[in-house]
C-alpha cells in the first residue's frame, strides 16, 4: 500500500514531539513491554541459544524459499485450501475482493494482521461496500478512531485510556458503564460477539506458515482468531512469503522467541494451526479456506543487502527499544511498519525517495539489533539505505555538503582525530540532558533528530589513555 | 506469467535451481538437535506438577482429582464456588456422555453467551501449562471460545514435556483442521498496556486434572 505521506516526516516528527499526550502513552505501553521482556529473558538463560536457532531456521528457509513455497501450496492444497499467489498489494486486494464479491459477502471480521494493513485491505473492501469489522481490541479502537494501527503489537498505543473511553462512549450502544479497563473490554466484548457470529467471511494474517502440515498458525491472546475464523463461510489468509517454517516444531522454536521479545510472555494464550476448511463431520469451522500468498517486494529484498530483513518476526522489540519511536510513536514513520524495522520496510514497499528521512531518523545508538530476537543487523541495513539514498542523489543539499565535509576528515585519519578533539567538547556544550540538539557541521542531520551525547573524550583518546597507562 | 511463475521465477533467479529436497529437510531437522539447550527447563520434576505450577501461573486454577468418576462432583464444585447454575455446555464426546450427570444438566451446543463449557484435553505441555484441543466431529471450536468459564478435563496420562513432543505427534496425516493450543484464559494488554481478562474468549480457565490414566 502506498502510504499516505502527507505531510514531510520533520513536520509529522515535530507534531509529535509536541503532543504531551503522545508521549504519556507510548511511555505507558513501551515501559511496560521493556520491562516485561527483560524479566522474561531473565527467567530464560537458554535464550541467547535459541535466538542462534531461531535467526538459524530463517536462514534456512529463506535459503530454500521457493522449496518451502510449493511444498506448503501441495500440502495446504491436499487439506482443501485455496492457494493463490500476489506478486503485488495490488494483486493481493484484488484476489481477496473478489473472493468476498464472489461469495456475496456483506460483513467481513478481521483479526489483526499486519500484512493485511500492508497490502491496504481496510481501504479495499470499504471500496467494495463490504461492511469490515476489526476485532482484535487494538484494532476496534483504531478503527473507531478511523486511525492506522501505530505499533504491530499494540496498534492503539498511542492512545490513553481517558482517550479510549472517548471513543467506546461514541461508538458503543450502550456506552460503558465506567473508564477502567476492565469495563471498556467489557464492552467491546459485548459489541464485538454479535459480529462474530454473523460475518459471511473471515480474514486472518498468519504467523507461521507450516510447510510440512499445509497449516497456517495464527497466535492472539485475546481468542478473538479464531471466533474470526470458524463462524463464517469462508476463511481468507494473507501472508508474506517469508513466514514459512519447515515444521510444527520449527514453528515453537521460533515461537518461544516471538511471545518472549514481544510481550515478555512465555507463550500467547491461542496457538491455533488452521489446516484447511472444515472436515466431513466436523462440528463447525469455515467451508471454504483461502489463503494468498504475497510477495510484495520480498524477493526483490531477498536478491538484494536487505535479505536478512525476511528473518522478521514482527515482534516489535526494536521499537519498544528505540528512543526515536519512544518520542514521536508510530503515526510520524508514516508507512504500514513504525520503528526500526519500519524504516527498514518501509523504503522497499513505498519507495526510497518517499521515505529517506526515516534511515535517516536513526542514531545508530545500536539497541535495535541488541534486542532483535533473530539478529537483524537494522543499523546496518538503515545505513545501507542511506548510502544508497546518497547514490541516487535523494539527499537535500545541506546534508550533502555538511556530510561530504564529514566524510573527506574522517578519510584521513589524522585529521580525523584532531577535528573529533576539537568537535567534542562542542558537541557537549550544545547537548542538553544527555542529547545533542544540534551538531554543527551536520546542521540538517540533527535539526530533527538529537544524537545521544558523546563521551567526553572520544573513544580513540580513551583507547590511547588506557593503552598507555597500562604500559 | 502466472503471479505464482512471476514470484518462484525470481526467486531462482537468485538462489539457482537448490539442493535436493532429501537434503533440505535433513538440514531442517539439524537445526533442532539438542532441543534441550534452547527451551525452558521444567518448572517441577513430575509432569503433572510442572504442568500445574505453570498453569496457575498464567491465571488458570486447577483442581487435582483421582479419577475420571470424581469429574460430575469436581464440576459441581466449580460452578457452585462461582455461583453458576448447574446448566452448563458439554462437549459431544462418549467418555463424557458416560459419566452420572445427576444433579447437573449439561447440554450440547454453545450459546453466544453461554455461561460455562465442559470439554476435555487431548494433552497438556508441561513446558507451557498448555491444553491441546482438536476441531472434530465431537469437538466444535466454539465452545473453547464463547462461554465465560471454560472447564478443560486432563489426563496426566497425556501429558507431554514440550512443545517438541506435542509437534512430533502432529504429523501431517494426524493434523486436525484446527490445533488449538490454550495458555491461560483470554487476556489483552491493548489499553497502555494494562492486562485485562476476558477480551474474547473465556474470562476464566479451570483444569481438572485427573491422576488415573485411561
Ligand atoms: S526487526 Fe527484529 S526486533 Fe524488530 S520486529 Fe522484526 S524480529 Fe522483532
Amino acid at each position: 500500500m502506498t502510504a499516505p505521506f502527507k505531510a514531510p516526516f520533520k513536520n509529522r516528527a515535530r507534531a509529535a514531539l509536541a503532543d504531551p499526550v503522545l508521549k504519556i502513552a507510548i511511555d505507558r505501553t513501551t515501559g511496560n513491554a521493556e520491562r516485561k521482556r527483560a524479566a522474561a529473558l531473565a527467567a530464560f538463560p537458554e535464550f541467547e541459544t535459541a535466538r542462534a536457532r531461531g535467526r538459524a531456521i530463517k536462514d534456512h528457509v529463506i535459503a530454500h524459499l521457493g522449496h518451502y513455497l510449493e511444498l506448503f501450496e501441495r500440502n495446504a492444497t491436499a487439506r482443501g485450501a485455496q492457494v493463490h499467489w500476489a506478486a503485488d498489494d495490488a494483486e493481493a486486494r484484488a484476489i481477496v475482493t473478489r473472493i468476498c464479491l464472489a461469495a456475496d459477502a456483506k460483513l467481513v471480521t478481521r483479526a489483526k494482521s499486519m500484512l493485511g494493513e500492508e497490502i491496504g485491505l481496510p481501504h479495499a473492501l470499504a471500496d467494495a461496500g463490504i461492511e469490515r469489522v476489526e476485532t482484535d481490541l487494538a484494532e476496534h479502537i483504531i478503527q473507531l478512531a478511523g486511525e492506522a494501527p501505530s505499533h504491530i503489537i499494540w496498534p492503539a498505543m498511542h492512545r490513553t485510556r481517558e482517550q479510549v473511553a472517548e471513543l467506546f462512549k461514541a461508538g458503543h450502544q450502550p456506552p460503558p458503564a465506567a473508564e477502567d479497563p476492565a469495563t471498556m473490554v467489557q464492552s467491546a466484548r459485548r459489541v464485538l460477539r454479535e459480529k462474530f457470529l454473523s460475518a459471511d467471511i473471515g480474514i486472518s494474517g498468519a504467523n507461521f506458515l507450516v510447510a510440512d502440515t499445509g497449516a497456517t498458525c495464527t497466535v492472539t491472546n485475546e481468542g478473538n482468531a479464531e471466533l474470526t475464523t470458524t463462524p463464517p463461510r469462508i476463511h481468507i489468509v494473507t501472508a508474506g512469503i517469508e513466514k514459512l517454517v519447515p515444521s510444527t516444531a520449527h514453528a515453537f522454536a521460533l515461537l518461544r522467541l516471538l511471545v518472549r521479545s514481544a510481550t515478555g510472555g512465555e507463550m500467547t494464550q491461542y496457538t491455533t494451526f488452521h489446516a484447511g476448511p472444515r472436515r466431513p463431520g466436523d462440528a463447525d469451522g469455515p467451508e471454504e479456506m483461502h489463503i494468498v500468498l504475497v510477495d510484495n517486494g520480498r524477493s526483490r529484498m531477498l536478491a538484494d543487502e536487505f535479505r536478512e530483513m525476511l528473518r522478521c518476526i514482527r515482534c516489535g522489540a526494536c521499537m519498544n527499544h528505540c528512543v526515536v519511536y519512544r518520542q514521536i510513536g508510530g503515526h510520524a514513520y508514516g508507512g504500514t511498519y513504525p520503528g526500526p524495522m519500519g524504516a527498514v520496510l518501509t523504503p522497499v514497499l513505498d519507495g526510497l525517495a518517499a521515505s529517506r528521512d526515516l534511515p535517516n531518523a536513526c542514531t545508530m545508538n545500536g539497541r535495535c539489533a541488541e534486542v532483535c530476537p533473530v539478529g537483524i543487523p537494522l543499523p546496518t541495513l538503515l545505513r545501507a539505505w542511506r548510502r544508497r539514498s546518497w547514490r541516487e542523489g535523494l539527499e537535500p543539499g545541506s546534508l550533502r555538503a555538511g556530510i561530504g565535509i564529514w566524510a573527506q576528515v574522517a578519510r584521513r585519519p589524522r585529521l580525523y582525530r584532531l577535528a573529533t578533539r576539537i568537535g567534542l567538547p562542542l558537541m557537549r556544550l550544545f547537548g542538553k540532558g544527555g542529547w545533542i540538539a544540534r551538531l554543527p557541521l551536520a546542521g540538517g542531520w540533527t535539526d530533527h533528530r538529537d544524537l545521544p551525547r558523546p563521551a567526553a573524550r572520544s573513544f580513540m583518546d580513551q583507547y590511547r589513555a588506557q593503552q598507555k597507562a597500562r604500559k | 506469467m502466472t503471479a505464482r511463475d512471476r514470484i518462484l521465477s525470481a526467486i531462482r533467479a537468485t538462489l539457482g535451481p537448490g539442493k535436493p529436497p532429501a537434503q533440505i529437510a535433513a538440514e531442517a531437522a539439524a537445526l533442532l538437535d539438542d532441543p534441550d539447550a534452547a527451551r525452558p527447563r521444567l518448572a517441577a520434576p513430575g509432569l503433572p506438577d510442572a504442568f500445574a505450577q505453570k498453569a496457575a501461573a498464567l491465571g488458570t486454577s486447577i483442581d487435582r482429582i483421582g479419577s475420571m468418576a470424581e469429574v460430575p462432583r469436581a464440576m459441581a464444585r466449580y460452578l457452585d464456588a462461582h455461583g453458576l447454575p448447574p446448566r452448563f455446555a458439554m462437549q459431544p464426546a462418549p467418555e463424557l456422555a458416560a459419566l452420572d450427570w445427576s444433579g447437573l444438566a449439561p447440554h450440547p451446543g454453545t450459546a453466544p453467551d453461554e455461561p460455562a463449557a465442559l470439554g476435555l484435553a487431548l494433552h497438556g505441555i508441561a513446558e507451557s501449562g498448555s491444553l491441546v484441543i482438536h476441531s472434530g466431529p465431537d469437538n466444535p471450536i466454539l465452545m473453547a471460545f464463547l462461554p465465560l468459564h471454560h472447564v478443560v478435563l486432563l489426563r496426566e496420562a497425556t501429558l507431554l514435556p514440550h512443545l517438541e513432543d506435542y509437534a512430533a505427534r502432529l504429523s501431517a496425516e494426524a493434523a486436525p483442521r484446527n490445533a488449538i493450543l490454550i495458555t491461560g484464559p483470554s487476556g489483552t494488554t491493548d489499553i497502555e498496556g494494562s492486562y485485562v481478562r476476558g477480551a474474547h474468549g473465556p474470562g476464566f480457565l479451570h483444569v481438572i486434572l485427573i491422576a488415573e490414566p485411561g
